[in-house]
């Protein structure tokens, strides 16, 4: 066991060095986590609102579809989006395979229907007293709207953070997408996976705890937003 | 007669398919109180949904002073609210629930003055009160608070939902007294669904009785449910708890309900007549209907409350009195089902 101890040691080292292999995953992966959730936070809460709020004849089959994509795995994701960016795929000519934005669309994939999923949950959770209520205060569709999305906020939150966590943690589409090249599209994880394999654990250990560290960060933040508003 | 401040026709709601209410026309008056009741599942909330704008009809029309009006229309929203059964704050303070009409009106001046008005008329005038946060209430606070977040915005029409149904006697007291008091100040018309039959007799220029989605009646009738069966003596009825029988025509259906609108009390010593039947009953309450000066006696015999309305000569005739045994007397052919 002590190796994985070494590795605590020099994962501090590392992080307090300032080594700037670890900050270069450390970089890609906020740049490409923020480009992925930044997308799927703005296509999903409207459609995950939609989905909840109205009621259409497809309501249940749709429903069903994205909670089946909610499970996608992520080397299945990886595959198509690989299939979609290759030279040879319809998106070839666009020179995204093995780019960070190329990453970024498959992590919105993954995380999109979590989004839509999630605040279809957290809106139809909102009592239809709520609608009852603000409609009865006088408000127009807009004032609904608005305040019924206010009022699910937590719920919307929630969503989000479940998202994140899975785009953070997820190393098939970064991997078979970005291509794990050192200094340009190596993320955290697909860094741990590769330091791990080539039996350096320190640096593994280093990119786990900041991890850890990130995700830590998220949710004191939103439990401070929580208390806040 | 004025115009009516609503006018309904041909007016039809159901949900998954099921029909809840069916009235062919209705019009309510303004500045006028309208009691509604009927058993749970009647349509009660339903009508009031309608009426309140908070949906539409799946047919019929619905006039608002004349004019067609449906859920979000613009001239119409800021003059109704309705005051469901089950209160519902926002996860905010008491200031924030009871203001938050007024925003979404545009704030308007005053708006301090404005809730600390409505909730002194709902007795919670506390200086703190309105800093409470929405879980530090009980359940008579939040429906006053409910009630002080209409009546905070003088509105033409307020349509209340059982508002006293899950309140103790004192917040039931205060709701009620908020209500009047809003519509003497303001001209509001109130529309109120309650079970609490004796208060709507008190302040009600009409009531209307909804059974199974229609409005058959001005509340002062008996309805009696099913099941009927066949009873020894060849009569169609049914057992009460005391064992006395209660005799109807052949209903239409096990399930229909048997509607007596003529009631009589019968110690006068006058001959029961053939198809007369008479039954021993208890005084169980009287209302005053203040409108007309008739008493509202209800009269239990075994479970069945069977209601008698009376002149004030008739009551004096008969001294009728809370506890008093007295027969109550029916005919057959005066039976209506539904």
């Amino acid at each position: 066991m002590d190796f994985l101890l070494d590795g605590f040691f020099q994962a501090f080292q590392l992080l307090l060095s300032g080594n700037a292999e670890t900050y270069s995953a450390i970089g890609a992966t906020v740049k490409v986590s923020t480009y992925s959730m930044g997308c799927s936070l703005l296509i999903g809460i409207p459609l995950g609102f939609c989905l909840g709020h109205f009621n259409f004849r497809w309501k249940k089959p749709v429903r069903t579809i994205v909670d089946t994509l909610m499970a996608l795995p992520t080397v299945f994701i990886g595959l198509l989006v690989y299939a979609f960016l290759t030279h040879r795929g319809p998106l070839g000519d666009y020179n995204l395979l093995f780019t960070l934005p190329g990453i970024a669309i498959g992590q919105t994939i993954l995380a999109l229907p979590i989004v839509i999923g999630l605040s279809a949950t957290a809106v139809e959770s909102m009592d239809q007293k709520l609608r009852v209520m603000i409609m009865s205060m006088g408000a127009n569709r807009r004032q609904l709207f608005l305040s019924t999305l206010w009022e699910s906020r937590h719920g919307l939150l929630a969503g989000a953070i479940a998202a994140y966590g899975r785009v953070m943690t997820e190393v098939g589409i970064s991997m078979m997408v970005g291509g794990n090249i050192k200094w340009h599209t190596r993320t955290i994880t697909t860094a741990i996976a590769l330091e791990t394999n080539k039996g350096l654990f320190g640096m593994g250990v280093a990119l786990g705890l900041v991890l850890l560290a990130i995700a830590f960060l998220v949710n004191v933040s939103v439990s401070f937003l929580r208390r806040r508003y | 007669m004025s115009l009516p401040i609503y006018t309904i026709n041909s007016l039809k709601q159901s949900y998954a398919g099921k029909p809840v209410l069916e009235i062919d026309r209705l019009t309510i008056q303004p500045a006028s109180i309208v009691g509604l009741i009927g058993p749970n599942g009647s349509g009660k909330s339903s009508l009031l949904r309608i009426l309140g704008l908070i949906e539409r009809p799946a047919q019929g029309k619905i006039l608002f002073n004349g004019r067609p009006a449906e859920p979000f229309s613009d001239d119409v929203r800021f003059q109704i609210t309705l005051l469901p059964q089950e209160p519902f704050l926002l996860k905010r303070s008491v200031f924030n629930n009871v203001s938050y009409g007024l925003k979404l009106r545009g704030g308007g001046e005053d708006v301090v003055q404005k809730v600390n008005q409505a909730l002194s008329l709902v007795g919670l005038a506390d200086k703190d009160f309105a800093q409470r946060p929405w879980y530090a209430l009980s359940g008579g606070e939040m429906q006053r608070v409910a009630l002080a977040s209409r009546l905070v915005l003088k509105p033409n029409v307020l349509l209340l939902d059982e508002p006293t149904a899950s309140v103790d006697a004192a917040s039931a007291q205060l709701i009620k007294e908020a209500s009047l008091q809003v519509r003497r100040e303001s001209g509001t018309t109130l529309i109120v669904a309650s079970h609490d039959w004796q208060w709507l007799y008190e302040i009600c220029d009409e009531i209307l009785h909804l059974f199974q989605g229609k409005i058959f009646g001005t509340g002062r009738e008996t309805i009696i449910f099913g099941p009927w069966q066949k009873l020894e003596t060849g009569h169609w009825g049914k057992i009460l708890s005391d064992k006395q029988h209660l005799c109807v025509p052949a209903p239409p259906s096990q399930g229909a309900a048997a509607v007596m609108d003529v009631l009589s009390l019968g110690d006068d010593g006058s001959a029961v007549e053939r198809d007369e039947i008479v039954l021993k009953g208890t005084v169980s309450r009287l209302s005053l209907e203040r409108k007309t000066g008739h008493i509202f006696a209800t009269i239990l015999a075994g479970d069945v409350a069977f209601t008698v309305r009376l002149t004030p000569q008739q009551n004096e005739k008969h001294n009728v009195f809370p506890g008093k045994i007295i027969d109550i007397r029916y005919r057959l052919n005066q039976i209506k089902w539904v």
